[in-house]
């Protein structure tokens, strides 16, 4: 129902900004604007105009440095996905209400669809890519999705791993009115929600090391 | 692929004769694998990121396609100048899809399409394709259509046909026999598939011969409509579906979207992705049709059905039917039912999950309540008198009796929660069926001398869990565990399989596996039994050994028997064979909510489903199955509706904000009773599970406040406009 997404911003984890006002923020000035505040952002540096031809964009992903040449209208996800071949978060909806696309950006989870790429330069960008430890292991909330069968098709899976993962980071012993609610703004259409909250309660209690 | 059973299912016939399989080949008594609770096995894949669906298939030299459609819901093409966007920067391709003078009946009508470097270059290119239309008067309701005068959809063509046409018994001495007769329509609305992944393709030709990976629902059906379609040998088309995000019965052929993408391949001599975008989706890749019926029944004073007379119509848009089955499932000795089918300029409907069931369970399990109460019957009595008699796919009396024991039933109150308070709490109950079935499905088993074990079968997995079944059953034949399997599906280039619609995926692949790993085994065993000094007939294969029957001792390892094979493996072959699935499957659901009589927001307390499938494979993966269709069934009943605007003929909520789906705080308590029939063979469960589910929560929402909705969905306004109707005296 469209009326969760005002439950965002009651979100435990989300003390500083809710991903509902780091969303409307972005077209101002992105998740840069966000993290550190609009006013100290643009003191800093002041509007700049970029584009619209390619343009030079470093990311920091999954730990490693990407340099791109893309246009200053493309967004997070579709950097990684159509130019970087990270293709694990999925384009749903392309509009921020499906949560397929969400990604942590300096610790916060956010939708990549409706963030652009040039706004997360210098900021952390962990995908659903970068959850696995050493050597491809799962993480917790992966290995229990699985054990759960918290999925089925499998699309919005990506979405859900980085967002359950992003609550654990941050509210490890979550109530399942707390788990509902930071997972409230993704959806699945196969109808694996009564797995995910098993998984999720499951993950919670072998603990999820923010990383 | 399930359309067949859209106009079915009214009356259930007994349970065909399940045929006696060659006893070489029957289900094991003692199944070690089959029936228990086996993870996923591409479930690492999919939580990683790792699995590559179509959207993500990235390939050298790869640019974008992107479709033109039209924006009027009905118009004539006057002109289409490609032009301009074939010199935008970064175009390799344009095409004009339909010619100046054709019509074009939905908003969304593809027109035409370009090709560019990158994905924002295609969208600015396809803004430049100049299309002159002529606006013709359009249609967007099934009201609009019906009137008399209305304008026409297609200019050469009626807004209306005669759909299924059906009388049984004597309906006047039905009506006769009645004590009570209730009149009235009922209906329910048109929603969209959604499917998460969006249709789409990757095409990349080698000379004349084209690979395309699809989101589809049929490798093999998808490979012979590229070939039709594009006038090329089926042998060279090669289609590739490892992972695919959600099809629900729409995703079964190329589409315009394909062809598109094929052809744009081919003009810009290098690969084209072409996935819709969400709005595209909403409007161009199909429907669940609407149903509408205006009924009269009767009811005998013992609480007997009498007769049942309806006239149903509904649309599946723009030429499309809409047929449903009607009376559904219940016992009416006298019937009539006259269907027309009405057409509107929207997007065709395509099949979607148990098509033509959810509308008419719906019509039918809210009539019934309606009628049980005019009897003053409890509603699962009032069930069981009309039911048909148990069978083994119709086990609708002894799920009513366990399922209202096991939710507490004794506990609902008569219609209308007599408490105190604005928030009202009831119970409500319905039943389903559905055919299924196996048919026709190939598979191809290897074993080398290395132990390795691989099973070929050109089926899909859409995320049912096929590829966990196939590995399942044939790890289960070969006495090995699932990780000595490798389940290689989802290509053309693995032998035939049907498409996975109708619930009829599991019933046709497990069958073909069990059979061609069979004979996968017993070709293993005449080429070990003389390495143990013995005969083929005296081995066996378990707990990862080839041993003699009666002398376990007398064995190899499987991987040291399979080092006897040296370069000569076994390769065979296997095909469905009767016997080892059967079809027809039965349900009941129940369910709780509670309804803020003040807001007319109704909340989903509990559901419990009780449900059959035959022999059950894997139970984690069946009981997701039953866990999916409660929850598409919940938003068909309280959220999800596709909204025409019918002054301009657009879809208002082409996105998803507006067109509505249950997040994590809508999901009830959900109990799920799996019956496991293992004397009936595999029988498919994709499909019956969604069926009842929105017409016991609308049963429950009429027990809690005393209203009838003889409508879907439940949106809180139709809740309150029923309330304040039965307050200013209208008939609940």
């Amino acid at each position: 129902m469209s009326s969760r997404k005002d439950e965002l911003s009651d979100r435990p984890e989300a003390s500083a900004v809710s991903r509902r006002d780091f969303l409307k923020s972005t077209g101002v000035g992105g998740l840069a604007a966000a993290a550190a505040g609009a006013s100290e952002v643009e003191a800093q540096t002041g509007p700049r105009a970029v584009g619209p031809g390619a343009v030079p964009v470093t990311l920091t992903v999954n730990g490693k440095r990407i340099d791109l040449q893309i246009e200053p209208r493309v967004t997070l996800l579709d950097a990684l996905r159509n130019h970087a071949n990270l293709t694990g978060n999925k384009r749903v909806c392309d509009r921020g209400s499906c949560g397929a696309c969400t990604m942590i950006v300096d610790g916060r989870p956010v939708y990549s669809c409706s963030t652009l790429a040039i706004d997360v330069q210098g900021r952390q960008v962990r995908t659903v890519e970068g959850l696995a430890g050493d050597a491809g292991a799962m993480n917790p909330v992966q290995q229990a999705f699985c054990d759960a069968d918290a999925l089925m098709c499998g699309f919005c899976t990506p979405g859900f791993i980085v967002a359950a993962t992003a609550l654990l980071e941050r509210t490890p012993n979550p109530t399942p009115e707390q788990i509902r609610r930071g997972l409230d703004g993704n959806i699945c259409r196969c109808g694996t929600f009564v797995r995910i909250m098993e998984a999720t309660v499951a993950a919670a209690a072998k603990g999820v090391r923010r990383v | 692929m399930s359309e067949q059973n859209a106009g079915r299912g009214a009356a259930p016939q007994p349970p065909p004769p399940i045929p006696t399989p060659d006893p070489r080949y029957a289900w094991p008594e003692k199944p070690v694998l089959l029936g228990t609770k086996v993870k996923r096995l591409d479930g690492p894949d999919k939580v990683t990121g790792r699995a590559r669906y179509t959207y993500d298939i990235n390939r050298p030299g790869m640019i974008y396609g992107r479709i033109v459609r039209s924006p009027y819901p009905h118009a004539k093409i006057t002109s289409i100048d490609v032009t301009a966007a074939g010199k935008a920067p970064g175009v390799k391709a344009v095409l004009a899809w339909k010619d100046p003078g054709a019509e074009v009946v939905y908003q969304g009508d593809p027109v035409a399409a370009v090709a560019a470097d990158t994905e924002d270059r295609a969208r600015d290119a396809a803004r430049l394709v100049r299309v002159r239309y002529e606006p013709l008067p359009h249609v967007s309701s099934e009201a609009q259509a019906m009137a008399a005068g209305a304008p026409k959809w297609h200019s050469a063509q009626e807004n209306t046909s005669p759909g299924a046409q059906q009388e049984t018994g004597d309906l006047a001495a039905g009506f006769q026999q009645a004590a009570h007769v209730v009149e009235a329509t009922y209906s329910t609305h048109v929603i969209t598939h959604v499917c998460l992944e969006t249709h789409g393709t990757v095409c990349e030709w080698d000379g004349d011969r084209l690979t395309a990976w699809v989101t589809t629902q049929g490798v093999h059906q998808c490979a012979e409509g590229f070939a039709r379609a594009l006038d090329i040998p089926q042998s060279n088309v090669r289609v590739i579906t490892q992972f695919m995000g959600g099809g629900f019965g729409s995703k079964f052929a190329p589409d315009a979207q394909g062809l598109i993408c094929a052809r744009l391949a081919k003009t810009a001599n290098a690969p084209v992705k072409l996935m819709l975008d969400r709005k595209e989706e909403h409007l161009d890749t199909g429907n669940r049709p609407s149903a509408f019926a205006q009924v009269r029944a009767g009811v005998a004073g013992d609480g007997r059905l009498t007769a049942f007379d309806g006239r149903s119509w509904g649309t599946g848009g723009a030429g499309a039917v809409s047929n449903f089955p009607l009376p559904y499932l219940y016992q009416f000795p006298n019937r009539r039912r006259a269907h027309t089918n009405v057409y509107i300029n929207a997007g065709q409907q395509r099949a979607m999950r148990a098509p033509g069931h959810p509308q008419g369970c719906f019509l039918t399990e809210i009539l019934m309540d309606e009628l049980a109460d005019r009897v003053k019957m409890d509603p699962v009595e009032f069930r069981i008198r009309n039911a048909p008699p148990q069978a083994p796919n119709q086990m609708w009396i002894e799920y009513f009796t366990r399922g209202a024991r096991q939710f507490g039933w004794e506990k609902r109150h008569p219609t209308g929660d007599p408490s105190a308070g604005p928030i009202k709490t009831g119970m409500g109950v319905s039943a389903h069926l559905w055919g299924g079935g196996g048919r026709g499905s190939h598979a191809h088993v290897d074993i080398t001398s290395d132990g390795s074990v691989t099973v070929k079968c050109g089926t899909q997995d859409i995320g049912t869990g096929t590829r966990t079944i196939v590995t399942v059953v044939a790890a289960e034949t070969l006495g090995l565990p699932v990780s000595a399997v490798k389940a290689e599906i989802g290509d053309t280039n693995y032998p035939l399989s049907g498409g996975s619609g109708g619930s009829t995926t599991a019933a046709s692949v497990s069958p073909a596996i069990r059979i061609a790993s069979i004979n996968a085994r017993d070709a293993l065993f005449a080429r070990i039994a003389p390495v143990l000094g013995t005969t083929a007939g005296d081995l066996v294969a378990e707990d990862g050994r080839i041993h003699v029957k009666t002398d376990p001792g007398k064995g190899l390892a499987w991987k040291d028997a399979c080092k006897h094979l040296g370069p000569e493996s076994i390769s065979v072959d296997g095909e469905w064979a009767a016997g080892l699935s059967s079809s027809g499957t039965s349900g009941v659901q129940f369910a709780e909510v509670t309804v803020d009589v003040e807001t007319g927001v109704v909340r989903i307390k509990r559901i419990l489903a009780m449900q059959d499938c035959g022999l059950i494979v894997d139970r984690l993966t069946a009981e997701s199955q039953v866990y999916g269709g409660v929850i598409a069934a919940i938003n068909f009943a309280l959220f999800e509706d596709r909204l025409l605007d019918r002054v301009t003929g657009q879809m208002v909520n082409p996105n998803m904000e507006w067109y509505l789906l249950a997040g994590m705080s809508d999901i009830p308590q959900i109990d799920v009773v799996l019956n496991n029939m293992p004397e009936r063979g595999v029988i498919g469960i994709g499909e019956p599970p969604t069926v009842s589910t929105a017409s016991a929560i609308a049963n429950a929402v009429r027990n809690a406040t005393g209203v009838t909705i003889r409508s879907l969905p439940l949106h809180p306004h139709k809740v309150l406009a029923a309330i304040e109707e039965q307050r200013a005296g209208g008939t609940a």
